[in-house]
């Protein structure tokens, strides 16, 4: 009992920002729904809208249609989200307190103390059922409280505690991981891939209507289809589930070294490859984690944005904001073109932000002291500096046409829009995206000390694609942005200027910033 | 004997705080020339000027008769560096640190001596730097620089995180190279490891040089050379 206050006494602030983000979280989308789906009408578009195979894909299936409610939208929509999200906590809230604790050599400490071996598993255990049971029902609380339309006690209960219960099994997941892995980074990276192959197994059986979307947690935890049939079961049996993973990572636990995992750690290379020996692949190195982690993201955003242009109009019905911003933009051309210009420049948006990132992660080596010993060998500063803004530039590339292959992956089938369309609308944003890690360069370079004033710059260019449609603003304004002065194809004129003159100040900001990194101090 | 390092009137600024005030220093050919000082009196920026990491305020600095500043990459592929407080990169194992640094510094190197060092140092060079104790980070730069053979070795608080079996296997290879005829600049705290090493000695109090000798001068004086590192600080 003492040890199990000695962990709460270290979680307390952890947990209570967890439990009081997920209550708001819930009061939050429980207030806000309703409001998006005033009728009948809008609700059975949103639902026609998701009841495609990519939508279902994404979100799990729809059900309920012919009783439809708020209650019953607001947990098709946010259940699969709001479990993620308590699964990542939970994989957090275990490795913390398993396997990190036990590499940073603090079992060990307490090991030696008169405390059980199984003592601190089983404090684990018991205080991340109590936090998965307290979200539970503050979920199912706030939810009532916003009293939503089409909300109950047992709807509310069953969509909090599939949530919990989801968040309980991979947290159990995460202790097993734990016992048979020794370092804290595979524990995570293990209990990760597990949600990940979770959520794609449920993707699959919700397609095909088949067995996978049981066997998948995250599947399951839809099956409650709550505020509509509430059911338990599944409930249950992800509670089962959970007691015979927690029994077996106990088993293990009793049986291993501190320290070990069942699995030993794997040993790196003792070389370096030709490749990392030279300026640009050793940058390569260091950025190619979140290079492909954007990759992976913006081709299933795009894939997500392009999938619901079959049902623009349903979907359009249900959202006056989209509506208006639409409206803004169309001019003469047809509701599809404009939704596609639309989206190259929010995805061009999107884009800008891992670009400005690799730029400013020269800035971070630097600080962390380890650019030093780099500048001190016979590599020149401008050959790493210009490593940084070569993967920049191929980012911008690679990322464009992950774009264009996840739009074009969910509206081929369509006939709605052609291949070239895509290229052009995405592509020709790429001096704007040249001029913004341009901006980061010059920042680094000149004045490294200012360089989170890029973001200045990114967030009025986030004001103006919004608010530029929603109200009328001077033109200059919408000049003033880097990606203002593109054309936005396909319903807007190719022109070729603005392309050019954005690409010639880009090309003088990067020249200007790497002759500042030629002569500052590091 | 010729000059390897010749600073004179190096000043540094960092906005208004003055870090370097004129410092003058010299370190000849052959020699372990040993950098004595308490934190912050500017060791690690002299060193860094050296380096060309930082820009020289005011003042002069050669390295091999050469600018420090202007031909840096040039000169840098005839020194090897080891930094005071060693950050490496936590998913790039030791031994692809090493090969790293050896390739970018672009002197030649023995494919033996990287065996012969790690094993000298006993050093895993399988494990991610992200798992590796201060100490062991610390061998990581030390295996690379000495398995470079360059002219001039500049150490920065090298044994700071070693243990006393492995400061003397350090110690050992200072002698080595000081028998190859090599040059060293060693900036450290431990009295008893400059006295066994250096040549001569140079002490910096708040951005300035105080004291600038040989071992054998101060032996001469019949005082150790930590009694004399106090009596520079005793006003203080």
């Amino acid at each position: 009992m003492k040890y199990l206050n000695f962990i709460i006494r270290r979680e307390r602030i952890m947990s209570s920002v967890w439990l009081a983000t997920i209550a708001a979280s819930a009061l939050l989308l429980a207030a806000v729904y309703p409001t998006l789906f005033p009728d009948e009408i809008s609700m059975q578009g949103m639902l026609a809208t998701l009841n495609n195979p990519s939508m279902i894909a994404m979100m799990g299936p729809v059900y309920g249609l012919e009783s439809i409610t708020p209650a019953i939208i607001l947990a098709q929509n946010c259940l699969i989200w709001f479990a993620i999200a308590v699964i990542v906590m939970n994989i957090f809230f275990i490795n913390r307190h398993t396997r990190a604790d036990e590499e940073l050599g603090r079992q060990e400490m307490l090991i030696a103390l008169p405390i059980g071996r199984l003592t601190n598993s089983l404090s684990v255990i018991s205080m991340s059922f109590v936090l998965n049971i307290a979200t539970a029902l503050l979920i199912a609380l706030f939810t009532l409280i916003a009293n939503i339309e089409g909300g109950n006690l047992v709807g509310a209960l069953t969509y909090g505690l599939s949530i919990g219960m989801q968040g309980f099994l991979f947290a159990m997941l995460t202790l097993l991981s734990a016992q048979l892995f020794s370092t804290a980074r595979t524990t995570m990276g293990v209990a990760f891939a597990l949600m990940g192959i979770s959520y794609i197994l449920r993707a699959y059986g919700d397609i095909n209507e088949d067995l996978m979307s049981y066997v998948s947690p995250i599947g399951l935890g839809l099956k409650v289809e709550a505020f509509y049939s509430n059911n338990f079961f599944p409930i249950i049996i992800l509670f089962i589930e959970a007691f015979v993973v927690a029994a077996v990572a106990l088993w293990i636990n009793l049986r291993r070294d501190v320290g070990a995992g069942i699995f030993p750690a794997r040993k790196g290379k003792a070389h370096a490859s030709k490749f990392l020996q030279t300026p640009i692949g050793f940058t390569w190195h260091l950025l190619r984690g979140s290079f492909w982690a954007w990759a992976v993201g913006i081709f299933a955003i795009a894939a997500s944005y392009g999938s619901v242009i079959g049902e623009l109009d349903n979907f359009i019905m249900g959202n006056d904001a989209i509506k208006q911003m639409l409206e803004g933009t169309v001019g003469a051309s047809t509701l599809i073109d404009a939704y596609i210009a639309l989206l190259g420049y929010m995805i061009a948006l999107l884009i800008s932000i891992p670009l400005i990132n690799c730029v400013n992660h020269f800035r971070t080596e630097e600080k962390r002291g380890r650019l030093e010993q780099i500048i001190a060998t016979s590599v020149s500063r401008k050959a790493v500096f210009g490593s940084f803004i070569l993967i920049a530039a191929l980012e911008a590339v690679v990322l464009s046409l992950f774009s264009v292959l996840g739009l074009y992956a969910t509206t081929y089938s369509s006939g709605l829009v052609t291949l070239s369309t895509l290229i052009e609308v995405t592509f020709v944003y790429l001096p704007a995206l040249f001029l913004m890690f341009s901006l980061a360069v010059f920042l680094v370079g000149l004045l490294p000390k200012l360089r989170s004033s890029i973001w200045i710059i990114f967030g009025y260019s986030l004001i103006i694609f919004y608010f530029g449609r929603l109200f009328s603003i001077p033109e200059i304004a919408t000049k003033l942005s880097p990606f203002g002065n593109i054309p936005q194809l396909p319903v807007q004129e190719f022109s070729v200027l603005p392309l050019i003159v954005t690409c010639i100040i880009a090309t003088g900001l990067c020249v200007v910033g790497v002759a500042g990194i030629e002569r500052r101090d590091m | 004997m010729s000059a390897i390092i010749q600073i004179e009137g190096l000043k540094k600024n960092f906005g208004k705080f003055v870090a370097l005030n004129g410092v003058d220093m010299t370190v000849n050919e052959g020699e372990v020339h040993a950098f004595l000082g308490p934190n912050g009196a500017g060791k690690s920026t002299t060193i860094r000027c050296l380096l060309g990491v930082l820009r020289a305020s005011a003042g002069e600095i050669k390295l091999f008769g050469q600018d420090a500043w202007k031909d840096a990459v040039e000169l840098h592929k005839r020194l090897a560096y080891v930094p005071g407080d060693v950050n490496l990169w936590g998913n790039l194992t030791g031994g692809e640190v090493i090969d790293l640094f050896l390739s970018f510094r672009g002197a030649k190197y023995d494919k033996a001596r990287r065996e012969y060092f790690l094993q000298r140092f006993e050093l895993d060079p399988t494990k991610k730097c992200r798992t590796y104790s201060k100490g062991n980070r610390q061998k990581v730069v030390l295996v690379s620089a000495l398995v470079s053979d360059v002219e001039l070795y500049v150490l920065d608080e090298p044994t700071s995180g070693l243990d006393p079996l492995l400061e003397k296997v350090f110690q050992d290879c200072v002698k080595e190279l000081r028998n190859k005829g090599r040059s060293v600049l060693l900036s450290s705290h431990i009295m008893s490891e400059v006295e066994k090493l250096a040549d001569r000695v140079s002490i910096i109090k708040e951005g300035k040089i105080v004291l600038n000798g040989s071992m054998n001068e101060i032996s001469a004086k019949g005082k150790t050379l930590e009694e004399l590192f106090l009596s520079q600080y005793k006003s203080i």
